[in-house]
């Protein structure tokens, strides 16, 4: 028994320091002050009025921000589906071949890509173009929705789509009624992973972008030399609230331990 | 994987060959997108690098090993050798390699006993792991850049709760001082080899937790239950049933995030010594920052790419022997 509260101890350890550096820049948001200060002082509220509403360059970083990761997180699932389902329907070389081309973005120093990407975009004369930074994100990212749609599409039973041939289903038909449903949390989920880390990017973005645009993690590192202000606090705040609230909503209508790879439940 | 091939049997022979007319179009059009998206980056990185800078211009085409030559050996060399980039290279590898191994050395323990809680309490703790590492680097950097600055962080917490005059009475203080960890007055861990190595520990350790998640939890407890009904103390149990069963995860995982804090760039930038910068840094600076020598940036990059697929290689390699 002593061993379990070891245990416990250990995991609320980590716990405390997992949350540590985040604890610290969310109870600076709260400063009233030009300077970050933690305990904050004269706490107020006002500096989330400013991310949100009233500093244009906060603002449009932000919009900026929403842009590319809700347009990234689409593309990539756009492009994962296909890939996805050829390597579940066909399973050849080729298909697995294909899978690992995309997933190698995001298996490799992201800084690399960036740099191709940069040069990509130059030769194409698009560079500093929001779409290309879009783009730019949906190929980064587009390993995390092959990967669930994998799975979603491992867990279909086989019986069912026997039991739709059987009873005259065409291809398109069994699709439809059989594959899509039981896929869609899964599909949801790849979006929604696309979707957070696009969101956080930092070093993909900042050659892409070539300072024509700023998304919010481009413009707190802008402001990193310039020493930090609460407000930069207020968007990490804005970006830990999301990341919450997304990943909860993935635990709570998808299977978030078998995404992750947990064992199926047999059920 | 003939999954769908049976029930495609039951579809009327004109559906059918319609799909075979538009499959094949389908499929050239998402190769091609793949390659572009996936490939094309990389190898124009890999074409530029033999390219040349314009002085005073950009750069052109070209077909020299001169980018590679001043890595290795310096742009001067035979008459001069110089190790500057070597340097950067081996700190790059220096941390990525100590961070790596604390991440998963700290993250299996948690892991593990992660796995052996209900499937509810396992999914809030994903939610809480998953968060942490979507969070931006820029976000990580910045919360600890306030708790390790010489101002506000631990430092001032130190000094109030009157640790550094401790650690000044029993004489640890100078051994503090010898690794760089203080000034003559107080305890500073900025900028410090130290900070730079947490930052990055900490930067990749939900995602030591995620890649060992799977090992761990299809890990057989019956197992585990047997050896301690035979009378195997825990930690028996962990040294011969559970090590060996997630040996390979383990090295599998150290491989991973070494790989990827290989090119982590602000963490770095704001916790190492200009002196003991590392090679991703190295190429911002050449195609982004002050030399504009994208040709040489990219002869960086391409060396950071073939250490990254030597690793990510041997770790399939290592995957692949176990198997057979």
């Amino acid at each position: 028994m002593i061993l379990r509260s070891l245990g416990n101890l250990f995991m609320a350890l980590s716990a405390v320091m997992l949350a540590l550096p985040i604890v610290v820049v969310c109870g600076a948001a709260l400063n009233s002050g030009r300077s970050m200060f933690f305990p904050p002082r004269d706490p107020t509220l006002v500096r989330f009025h400013e991310f949100f509403v009233s500093e244009p360059v906060w603002v449009e970083a932000l919009t900026n921000s929403m842009i590319i990761a809700f347009g990234s997180a689409a593309l990539a699932v756009l492009i994962a589906w296909p890939v996805a389902y050829g390597l579940w329907a066909r399973g050849d070389k080729a298909s697995k071949f294909l899978a690992g081309l995309g997933s190698m973005p995001f298996a490799l120093p992201p800084i690399v890509f960036g740099v191709g990407l940069g040069f990509l975009w130059t030769f194409l004369g698009v560079l500093g173009s929001i779409w290309a930074g879009v783009v730019s994100h949906a190929a980064l990212f587009l390993a995390l929705p092959i990967v669930t749609i994998s799975i979603g599409l491992q867990s279909i039973e086989k019986s069912h789509l026997d039991a739709a041939a059987t009873m005259g289903a065409t291809r398109a038909v069994a699709f439809r009624t059989v594959i899509l449903p039981q896929t869609i949390p899964y599909t949801v989920s790849g979006f929604f992973f696309a979707l957070v880390l696009s969101f956080n990017e930092f070093i993909v973005m900042f050659f892409v972008s070539a300072s024509s645009y700023s998304t919010v993690t481009l413009q707190i590192f802008n402001s990193l030399r310039n020493g930090y202000t609460p407000t930069m606090a207020v968007a990490a705040i804005t970006f830990i609230f999301v990341s919450v609230v997304v990943f909860s909503a993935v635990a709570r209508w998808g299977d978030l331990p078998r995404l992750m790879g947990a064992e199926p439940t047999k059920s | 994987m003939s999954v769908v091939s049976e029930p495609s049997s039951a579809v009327p022979q004109m559906a059918a060959a319609a799909a075979a007319k538009r499959l094949p179009l389908a499929r050239i059009g998402i190769w091609a997108v793949t390659l572009f998206l996936c490939l094309t980056p990389f190898l124009l990185v890999i074409a530029i690098s033999f390219g040349q800078k314009i002085e005073g211009a950009s750069w052109e085409w070209a077909f020299s090993f001169a980018n590679y030559q001043r890595v290795f050996v310096g742009a001067n060399w035979p008459e001069e050798f110089t190790a500057l980039y070597l340097q950067k290279l081996y700190y790059s590898l220096y941390y990525a390699v100590i961070a790596s191994v604390l991440a998963v050395i700290t993250a299996f323990p948690f892991t593990y006993l992660m796995t052996g809680l209900s499937k509810r309490a396992q999914s809030a703790w994903l939610v809480f792991i998953l968060s942490s590492l979507s969070l931006s680097e820029v976000f990580i950097v910045m919360g600890w850049d306030v708790l390790l600055s010489n101002r506000s962080g631990l430092p001032m917490v130190f000094k109030a709760t009157g640790l550094t005059q401790w650690l000044k009475d029993v004489g640890w203080f100078e051994t503090l001082r010898d690794w760089g960890l203080a000034n003559p007055r107080d305890v500073k861990f900025k900028t410090s080899v130290f900070a730079t190595v947490l930052t990055m520990a900490y930067l990749v350790w939900p995602y030591a937790v995620i890649l060992l998640y799977p090992p761990l939890s299809r890990l057989d407890r019956s197992m585990t239950e047997a050896a301690r009904t035979m009378g195997a103390g825990p930690w028996t149990v962990m040294r011969t049933v559970v090590l060996p069963a997630v040996r390979l995860p383990l090295m599998g995982s150290v491989l991973l995030l070494f790989v990827f804090l290989l090119g982590v760039y602000v963490a770095v930038t704001v916790f190492a010594e200009p002196a003991k910068q590392t090679m991703a840094v190295s190429v911002y600076e050449a195609v982004r920052g002050n030399t504009l020598n994208a040709p040489f940036g990219s002869a960086q990059a391409v060396i950071l790419l073939l250490t990254a697929g030597l690793f990510l290689a041997l770790g399939q390699w290592l995957t692949r022997r176990n198997a057979s």
